[in-house]
């Protein structure tokens, strides 16, 4: 019976990967699910503070508003001009993805106007201005 | 002693799949999705924009809520205070409950101004909220 014996013994030596191997392949799914394609505007900004600031799922696309005035898209600056065909872009590539405006505390009401506007002629309609829920 | 030698160096290779080289992958590929996964959750207000025929018909209905320059807001032919801006639509919403609200800011005016009014107004149960500007 030398086999038999070889067999028993091998279950003996080293670790049974399969339950590792599970958790791994559902921690690996779990994050495969959870990685949303999120354009990051790329610069820092002193959002306003609003209580009633609604949280939007699909809110991918951000879009900043330095508080001298220039906008910040896909961690670049871009120009006014610029940001219509660069929305019409990723609208065609993602008819789902949402706009949120990052402006900055002391920008000017007049750009985020002029922003909102470009990225609805660009065909996204939802357009949203971030605000911090936390302040009031 | 032999034995166990002979065992550890020459393992049967008839007996399953060695898993080593998925599991490495698979964990490779899971480190990649961790690094890669940003957990932005924004939050934010929603604003419409005055388009044509909409705004000719919201302007006879809709609240007035003006914001200057230099942050100051008007409601109803006043200049009131951030924290009145409640008051006062709750007090005109209730006169025309239908109605929602046009902000009217100026080019200049800071963006914390506009945000704490629609703030303000959402506070003031009112989400129907046109933005427009003037020059």
């Amino acid at each position: 019976m030398p086999a038999m014996m070889h067999s028993q013994e091998s279950e003996e030596h080293g670790i049974d990967l399969a339950p590792m191997l599970d958790f791994t392949i559902n921690l690996l799914i779990f994050f495969i699910i959870t990685t949303s394609f999120i354009k990051e505007a790329g610069v820092t900004i002193f959002k306003p503070e609003a209580v009633t600031a609604e949280h939007r799922e699909s809110g991918n696309l951000l879009v900043a508003i330095r508080e001298n005035g220039d906008i910040w898209m896909d961690r670049r600056p871009v120009e006014l001009r610029e940001l219509r065909p660069m929305i019409e872009r990723l609208h065609i590539e993602r008819p789902d993805d949402t706009v949120v405006i990052l402006a900055d505390r002391q920008s000017n009401a007049g750009m985020v106007a002029k922003v909102m506007d470009e990225v609805r002629a660009g065909g996204i309609q939802e357009v949203s201005i971030a605000a911090d829920p936390n302040g009031g | 002693m032999r034995k166990h030698l002979r065992h550890t160096q020459s393992p049967e290779p008839s007996h399953g799949i060695d898993l080593a080289p998925m599991l490495d992958f698979v964990i490779n590929l899971l480190i990649f999705f961790i690094i890669t996964a940003v957990f932005v959750k924004e939050s934010g207000l929603v604003v419409n924009r005055p388009t044509g025929i909409a705004q000719a018909e919201q302007d006879v209905e809709s609240i007035q809520i003006q914001i200057l320059e230099d942050g100051e807001i008007w409601v109803d032919n006043r200049a009131v205070d951030v924290r009145a801006v409640r008051a006062n639509v709750e007090r005109l919403s209730a006169v025309n409950p239908e109605s929602g609200v046009l902000i009217i800011a100026a080019e200049l005016a800071p963006t914390d101004t506009l945000v704490d009014v629609v703030d303000q107004v959402h506070l003031g149960g009112i989400y129907n909220i046109t933005f427009s500007t003037q020059e």
